[in-house]
């Protein structure tokens, strides 16, 4: 895997050197405003046909068709702001297309127990085209844990399934490209742990996605129980077919949504590594709703992709609910991270801790957005927003708007934080002086910034594989070793 | 949090307002016509026509800002942009026409003017009626006038400077201000100057829809230093006025340029400013700003740090109370190597106020060694009012150290009883907090500038306390 990977990272490195001189010269790269997103396969007939294949009822192409008008209608970028640092001109989107997977028997999902990853609860696989792996593991099953595709789920419980997704649900409705998904979503997993069940091992979903001109949409809900307890770590990697992929070729698409409803004193750890194809581009949103006494902490790592679009949206509405949210980016070539997160406090003594974390080396950028609202009824809250950033290169770019909307004075602490700046030289001289050699001193400290999340992630294969890609990816970044040192 | 009944809240202190014949004005509304016009009364050269032409053209076609404040209420036809109370510029206290000096009297300014002042140009609705530079200042070549006449005795300096720090482009009531402006400070201090005494100017906007469009240039020479005060109070009205300003202030290498506002319009003003410098190599710019007035302010002040070495300072304060929102900031814009900046801004919101602080900080490639930092506090004293923070921050230069802290609380009740059980009422301990959260604003003011801010601040809490 380490192998692969630096081999993979390598090459992308290498390649997006050129991407720019490729994109002057090519007819087909058209001058592209910053907020032009270019997918051709948005309209009714496609909403339609979705629906068609997989045999919606009337109630949910209804909903779809809702999704699909607040999308035309929507810009792509409604909170003025951030409009201004929204840049969609390397996503070149207009050849992506869904696909649609194998119906019947073909589409044969595999539920071997030996799929089942070691230490997981239960694993689900999705790619480019279906979910193709659901296993539970017995303790799991038999304590009423549902891990299904939402299709299994509307065949065995369609009013269920309605409860869950029609209105667009907890969908953020002033989202383009989260309506988007509503519309056009073709897979999804629900994930349901029932009142009081506590599972000590995580549920392990992977997305291997990525082929050259593949568009996945994809919706997702977990919901956790009245004082139920899970784990969940996600994994999204290429998949084999997009493993090497040239930069400046045809790209990918993915948008999935994750809708998190959390019961009254219940639990969700929530890791997610992104390291997807460079030729990806990628929208998320996730969104939690948090009843009394909930929690939920999120730890998220995104490495991979051409362009990331994230969103969070954390709705403490509980009386003393909390939200835990640490995210790092490591940057290289010329990837872009535009990451967003809401953070509403409704309930009284709610908690929310927020911190993201960007290394950014070559020409890659990130954008932290984040917003704290304190309500009127929000009494007791406490708020801490941390955006923070380390340069290593001279042309990456670090935007940092960690903002605050307060109606209600009453608060435990409310505050934020952000800071931007090369690597430490006095750590580096430290290090330096125990004997360390200084590309490894500069890898230590940089390794050491994002471990936050690292140690967040509650798989312990997971965690070792998200230090090893942060390593390979280390290693593989542009320009990474002073010609002296390469030599020895 | 009840209002007590003896405290008059929320009521404009210096709210008071004289008849004043005005002797030529603009017909209300704006039109080419009405830009034309206010040209020709001040027989200005073809270039600044032009200039007002094509401010005027971009203002139409820019929409509204639909950001920050509600700007839906100012009904721009009802204003009247333009009206000259009295007869050009004003040499002596003496000749200054007796209703328009009554008015200033009661702001005391003519003995503040003999004890403090190097100069006084106070302005009295659109232009500048009495101007006076004391002698020594002109000796050393100071120049402080207003700026209709800095462009008729300083053609070519005010050429080569004006509106290259805020072009009419920059924004719709920059746009709108270089189409209408009139009045404002000119000041340029020749190389190596020090004005040993601040540089003063009282704006008042009076009658009721008067627009008020003042255009201060600030230029200060090679090594030369300045501290410029502007303090604005105004008469109460009962429709909205607006109030939209453009400053600027070049700050050549090795200069030290402070520009003081103690910003106190009455609670109809939409406060709609652009200040801007540019601070060239070595150079200092500090802005201490406080906004206490208006309906709406949206004002930031912002430097531009153009030349290496450069040091970037902002100061600011804003307190909201009862219906009004202070929409205030500030920017610090790295362009050079080895460029400082240091943002402190405290807020204080009450009765239903609303504070907003919206700033960015930017540091493009190859502004090398840059420091900067950005500090935000706001207090919220009650149930109701509100506080926002926007701060944007984009470092594309990995040799930068940047550090942003915010906080946002409210009164320490541990401060307030300490001071309580040394015999203080309720009331003045919490003045007495709150006046020690403004102290880094304060120590910054002249002395008798902050004795009045600290009586501004005092009068402004009791409104919310009692």
């Amino acid at each position: 895997m380490t192998a692969a990977e630096g081999a993979r990272t390598t090459k992308v490195a290498g390649v997006a050197r050129t991407t720019g001189a490729a994109a002057t010269s090519s007819t087909a790269a058209s001058r592209q405003g910053p907020l032009d997103l270019t997918l051709s396969f948005v309209d009714e007939d496609t909403v339609r046909s979705t629906a068609g294949a997989a045999s919606d009822p009337d109630w949910l192409l209804a909903d779809r068709l809702a999704g699909l008008r607040a999308f035309e209608a929507l810009p792509i970028e409604t909170n003025q702001l951030y409009t201004t640092y929204v840049d969609l001109r390397n996503a070149r989107l207009a050849e992506t297309r869904p696909r649609l997977g194998p119906s019947g028997p073909a589409a044969k999902i595999a539920t071997a127990a030996k799929l089942l990853p070691e230490g997981a609860a239960g694993y689900a696989e999705i790619g480019d085209d279906r979910v193709t792996a659901l296993v539970l593991a017995p303790e799991a099953r038999d304590a009423g844990v549902v891990l299904d595709t939402l299709a299994g789920l509307g065949a065995r419980d369609p009013e269920w399934l309605r409860r869950l997704l029609e209105g667009g649900c907890t969908l953020p409705e002033n989202d383009k490209l989260a309506q988007l998904n509503r519309a056009l979503w073709t897979n999804g997993l629900v994930l349901h742990v029932p009142d009081g069940v506590r599972l000590e091992r995580p549920v392990v979903l992977r997305w291997s996605i990525g082929s050259p001109g593949s568009a996945v949409l994809s919706r997702s809900v977990i919901s956790v129980g009245e004082d139920a307890e899970v784990s969940v770590v996600e994994e999204q990697v290429a998949s084999a077919g997009s493993i090497g992929a040239d930069p400046s070729g045809p790209q990918s698409f993915f948008a999935g949504t994750t809708e998190v409803r959390l019961g009254p004193g219940s639990t969700l750890s929530f890791a997610g590594l992104q390291d997807f194809a460079i030729s990806q581009v990628a929208f998320q949103h996730r969104s939690a709703v948090l009843e009394r006494g909930a929690s939920i902490r999120w730890a998220l790592a995104h490495l991979g992709a051409r362009i990331i679009r994230s969103r969070i949206d954390n709705t403490l509405e509980g009386d003393g609910s909390s939200v835990e949210q640490a995210e790092i980016v490591f940057g290289s070539s010329d990837q872009l991270f535009d990451l967003t997160s809401y953070t509403r406090h409704l309930g009284r003594d709610t908690t929310g801790n927020l911190l993201s974390k960007a290394a950014l080396a070559d020409r890659s950028r990130a954008y932290m957005k984040g917003l704290a609202t304190i309500d009127k009824p929000a009494h007791g809250t406490d708020s801490f927003l941390g955006e923070f950033a380390m340069l290593l290169s001279k042309q990456a770019r670090s935007v940092a708007i960690p903002s605050l909307e307060i109606d209600q004075p009453d608060c435990r602490r409310v505050a934020h934080a952000s800071s931007v700046g090369p690597i430490d030289e006095t750590q580096l001289f430290y290090l330096e002086s125990r004997g360390i050699d200084p590309d490894d001193a500069r890898k230590f400290i940089v390794l050491g910034y994002l471990e936050p999340v690292v140690a967040r992630v509650p798989l312990q294969g997971a965690q070792d594989r998200l230090r090893e890609l942060l390593e390979a990816k280390w290693d593989a970044r542009t320009g990474a070793r002073p010609a002296s040192v390469a030599v020895a | 949090m009840a209002t007590s009944p003896q405290i008059v809240s929320g009521e404009y202190k210096f709210g008071f307002h004289d008849e004043v014949e005005y002797l030529e004005q603009t017909k209300r509304g704006l039109t080419r016509e009405t830009v034309e016009e206010i040209s020709r009364i001040k027989d200005e050269p073809k270039w600044m026509l032009d200039f007002r032409l094509r401010a005027y053209e971009h203002f139409l076609s820019r929409p509204m800002p639909t950001w920050g404040g509600d700007l839906l209420q100012i009904d721009l036809d009802k204003i009247v942009y333009y009206r000259k109370p009295s007869e050009g510029e004003e040499k002596s206290w003496d000749d200054v026409p007796e209703k328009i000096k009554k008015t200033f009297e009661r702001l005391g300014i003519p003995e503040a003017e003999r004890k403090f002042l190097s100069g006084v140009g106070a302005q009295y609705d659109s232009e500048v009626v009495y101007h006076s530079v004391r002698e020594e200042l002109s000796k050393i070549g100071v120049v402080f006038m207003g700026t209709d006449q800095g462009l008729k005795e300083y053609p070519e300096l005010f050429r080569k400077y004006f509106a290259t720090v805020v072009p009419p482009e920059d924004n719709k009531f920059a746009a709108l201000n270089s189409a209408v402006w009139s009045g404002g400070s000119f000041v340029y201090v020749p190389k190596g100057v020090e004005v040993p005494l601040p540089l003063q100017a009282y704006f008042r906007i009076n009658a009721e829809n008067t627009g008020q469009f003042e255009r201060t240039l600030i230029i200060v020479d090679e090594g030369a230093k300045v501290h410029y005060i502007e303090g604005c109070t105004a008469p109460i009205y009962t429709t909205d006025a607006l109030h939209a300003a453009v400053v600027e202030v070049i700050a050549l290498p090795g200069s030290k340029v402070r520009y003081t506002t103690i910003q106190n319009w009455s609670n109809d003003v939409y406060n709609l400013v652009t200040k801007r410098a540019h601070a060239h190599a070595h150079s200092t710019v500090e802005w201490i700003d406080a906004n206490t007035g208006s309906r709406l302010t949206m004002k930031y002040p912002s430097i531009y740090l153009r030349g290496e070495g450069a040091t970037a300072e902002v100061i600011s304060v804003a307190v909201a109370g009862k219906g009004q929102h202070q929409d205030t900031g500030a920017k610090a814009i790295h362009l050079a190597p080895n460029t400082r900046s240091r943002i402190i801004s405290k807020s204080i919101s009450k009765d239903g106020g609303r504070t907003t602080y919206r700033g960015q900080l930017k540091v493009v490639p190859g502004a090398t060694g840059v420091v900067a930092s950005v500090r935000c506090d706001a207090l919220l004293l009650d149930e109701g009012s509100r506080s926002d923070t926007y701060p944007y921050i984009d470092i594309q230069e990995d040799d930068t150290t940047m550090t942003h802290e915010a906080t946002v609380g409210k009164i320490s009740q541990d401060q307030v009883f300490y001071l309580m059980s040394r015999g203080l009422t309720e009331n003045e301990a919490t003045n007495l907090v709150v006046q020690g959260f403004l102290e880094v604003f304060t120590k910054e003011l002249p002395m008798e500038y902050a004795i009045e801010f600290n009586r501004l601040v005092k009068l402004e809490m009791e409104g919310s306390l009692g």
